[in-house]
């Protein structure tokens, strides 16, 4: 019996449980590497290699923009998924200001309650002080940005321009991938970057640069079924990933202990530093490609450990990402509030990691509570 | 995706974070420390007019890029530390760190920055730029003179700051180069030096690991190396100003 032709994720019925999985994974690994020096944050994806948990939360919103909005727009037309996405984008801009108010109102209150005026200066909300209005015009343009929150304004960016692209990507996808592997080159090259404030400052996520993580998702979300039967002849390319991943992790070990690092010659090293995070290095942006490659070769999409119970919690934050996002930024400060006053205390940063996961997780529930009862209620 | 792969996992979090339990302490020998400048004005503010105004003048060290908070930033630390350290004195510290700017670029704005502030000090923090980009040494040192000029012709003090002494900066062909030239500059027009590549280099060599002082770009300064630096920077400020409050042994935990 001959199976059937593969259809493209963006066409199956269904939930992929891998991009709540690791949606939820990367929630929670921002959380935890938001609290300063936090002993939890040892888990997280950064101490093993070049990328962090920005690089899986970009790739999976550009999977599931595809996803979401292509079937859309192949039942619906172009017109009503280009609306829906813009409705998105408004969401998250509003979810964003609400972030950015509450964000500011909580350090406001721990600064005001704690006389600790210089609180204010820390979290960069200084030119809030200095010239008010000036800086919430900023805020509103998504230039003036307080610490930590940065990854909203870029998914709101790429989000933006991402209908005029929708046809494009399921009907030439791999030009629209080579374009956005384009944009990326000449961004690093001519140091292409939006303008933030205060003045002199660009944004932390180069949203030229980082695009092309998003439109990397996107267009897997495409031609996933293309790869599948290279899987067995690409052992090249999976030798080459874990080749690079095992690299990776040396040159990670590398910094823990210097014995290693007098091994690294200077021509290599020369190589690798400095690993640009605001325009993405190359390094970055391979090392995330090599995981996701061997991730997909190891975790299929119904692989049963998705579905063990413990792990309910990190697929149901995946589910209700923007809200968990925002929540978990917003604990990220209080976590640090807290653990100021215990600057020392492994206790205090094991508790305020633990507690802030259940609280994210708790809302997640609640959240999907609420939606599945307004599905019953319609 | 199975048991061997969680084990290995496991395996890796307890080899990584086995390195991460030996965390050192901050410090530096008393010799790294002299600024090798009595910073005559800054005495006479903090003497008569119980006050010190500092303009920390940079790139992204000085902005705090690589922390994950401004408080952490070394000009920040400073205040936090001077202030301590003398009750009574009005300490101001403005940061004027740009990242990514070279010695150039920094000229271009001293007096823009520095005037308006009234700064007795102006900390320098300069080089590694310069040196990424290969700015020939001449030039280099050129620009570290007429921009020491001009902080001078507003009447300031200055403490230049060396280049960072981690992966990114030590892969370089001729970072000794550009830290040797800053030194020169400095005696030549009597500026303070703050040695920041020795001072690292001694954490490097006594075995502290770059993970504990540098983020995971191997070029800037994470919390703990922002905080240190910060915090040495301050006492070797107070020596210069402050004799007669010795700061005491320079190996203090942090």
């Amino acid at each position: 019996m001959k199976a059937a032709a593969p259809v493209p994720p963006y066409l199956a019925p269904g939930r992929d449980l891998r991009l709540d999985f690791f949606r939820g994974l990367a929630l929670w690994f921002i959380y935890l590497d938001h609290v300063p020096n936090n002993i939890v944050s040892w888990v997280t994806v950064r101490n093993y290699g070049f990328s962090d948990a920005t690089e899986i939360f970009v790739f999976i919103s550009g999977y599931t923009a595809v996803i979401a909005y292509s079937r859309m727009m192949l039942k619906e037309g172009w017109l009503r998924a280009a609306t829906r996405i813009y409705r998105r984008v408004w969401q998250l801009y509003v979810a964003h200001i609400l972030l950015f108010v509450a964000f500011t109102a909580q350090i406001a209150y721990a600064s005001i309650a704690r006389d600790t005026p210089q609180l204010l200066e820390e979290m960069q909300l200084l030119g809030l002080g200095q010239n008010p209005y000036r800086a919430i015009f900023e805020a509103a343009l998504l230039k003036f940005r307080p610490v930590n929150l940065d990854v909203l304004p870029l998914y709101i960016v790429l989000l933006a321009a991402f209908p005029p692209l929708l046809p494009a990507i399921l009907r030439w996808p791999w030009a629209v991938l080579l374009g956005s592997i384009g944009l990326y080159a000449l961004a690093y090259r001519l140091d292409w970057n939006l303008p933030a404030y205060p003045e002199d400052k660009v944004w932390f996520f180069n949203p030229a640069a980082w695009q092309v993580v998003f439109y990397c998702g996107a267009v897997l979300a495409v031609v996933a079924p293309a790869l599948a039967p290279l899987d067995r002849r690409w052992r090249t390319v999976t030798a080459l990933a874990v080749l690079y991943l095992l690299f990776a992790s040396f040159i990670a070990l590398s910094w823990h202990y210097n014995s290693l690092e007098r091994l690294i010659p200077d021509w290599l090293a020369r190589q690798i530093y400095p690993i640009d995070k605001t325009n993405l290095d190359i390094l970055r942006f391979l090392h995330f490609l090599a995981m996701a490659w061997i991730v997909r070769l190891l975790v299929r999409p119904n692989a049963r450990f998705l579905k063990w119970p413990i792990f309910h919690p990190i697929r149901r934050c995946g589910e209700h990402s923007l809200q968990i996002f925002c929540l978990g930024t917003f604990l990220a400060v209080t976590a640090q509030i807290i653990v100021s006053r215990y600057e020392d205390s492994i206790v205090s940063q094991i508790l305020v990691s633990l507690a802030g996961l259940v609280i994210m997780s708790l809302v997640a529930y609640a959240a999907s509570w609420l939606k599945a009862q307004a599905r019953v209620a319609a | 995706m199975s048991r061997w792969t969680f084990a290995a996992a496991v395996g890796a979090v307890a080899l990584w974070s086995t390195g991460a339990g030996a965390e050192m302490q901050c410090r530096a020998s008393r010799e790294l420390l002299e600024l090798g400048n009595p910073l005559a004005i800054a005495r006479a503010a903090v003497a008569e007019e119980r006050e010190l105004r500092i303009v920390a003048m940079g790139s992204s060290s000085t902005q705090g890029y690589g922390a994950t908070n401004p408080k952490y930033s070394y000009p920040a630390q400073l205040k936090m530390k001077l202030e301590a350290a003398m009750p009574g004195i009005q300490i101001h510290v403005w940061n004027k760190g740009i990242g990514g700017q070279d010695a150039e670029e920094m000229v271009a704005r001293m007096s823009k920055d520095v005037k308006p502030e009234h700064a007795h000090i102006v900390v320098w923090q300069v080089g590694t730029n310069s040196a990424i980009r290969r700015d020939p040494l001449t030039k280099f040192a050129d620009r570290l003179r007429a921009g020491i000029d001009i902080g001078h012709s507003l009447g300031a003090n200055f403490v230049m700051m060396n280049l960072q002494y981690v992966p990114a900066v030590v892969a370089l062909p001729d970072e000794e180069e550009y830290a040797r030239v800053m030194a020169e500059v400095a005696k030549e027009k009597n500026a303070g030096l703050f040695r920041r590549f020795e001072i690292m280099r001694s954490w490097y060599n006594d075995g502290m690991p770059y993970a504990q002082f540098v983020t995971n770009d191997g070029l800037h300064l994470n919390d703990f190396g922002q905080k240190c630096i910060g915090k040495l920077l301050s006492m070797s400020i107070l020596d210069a100003v402050n004799p007669r409050r010795l700061t005491g042994a320079a190996n203090t935990s942090k």
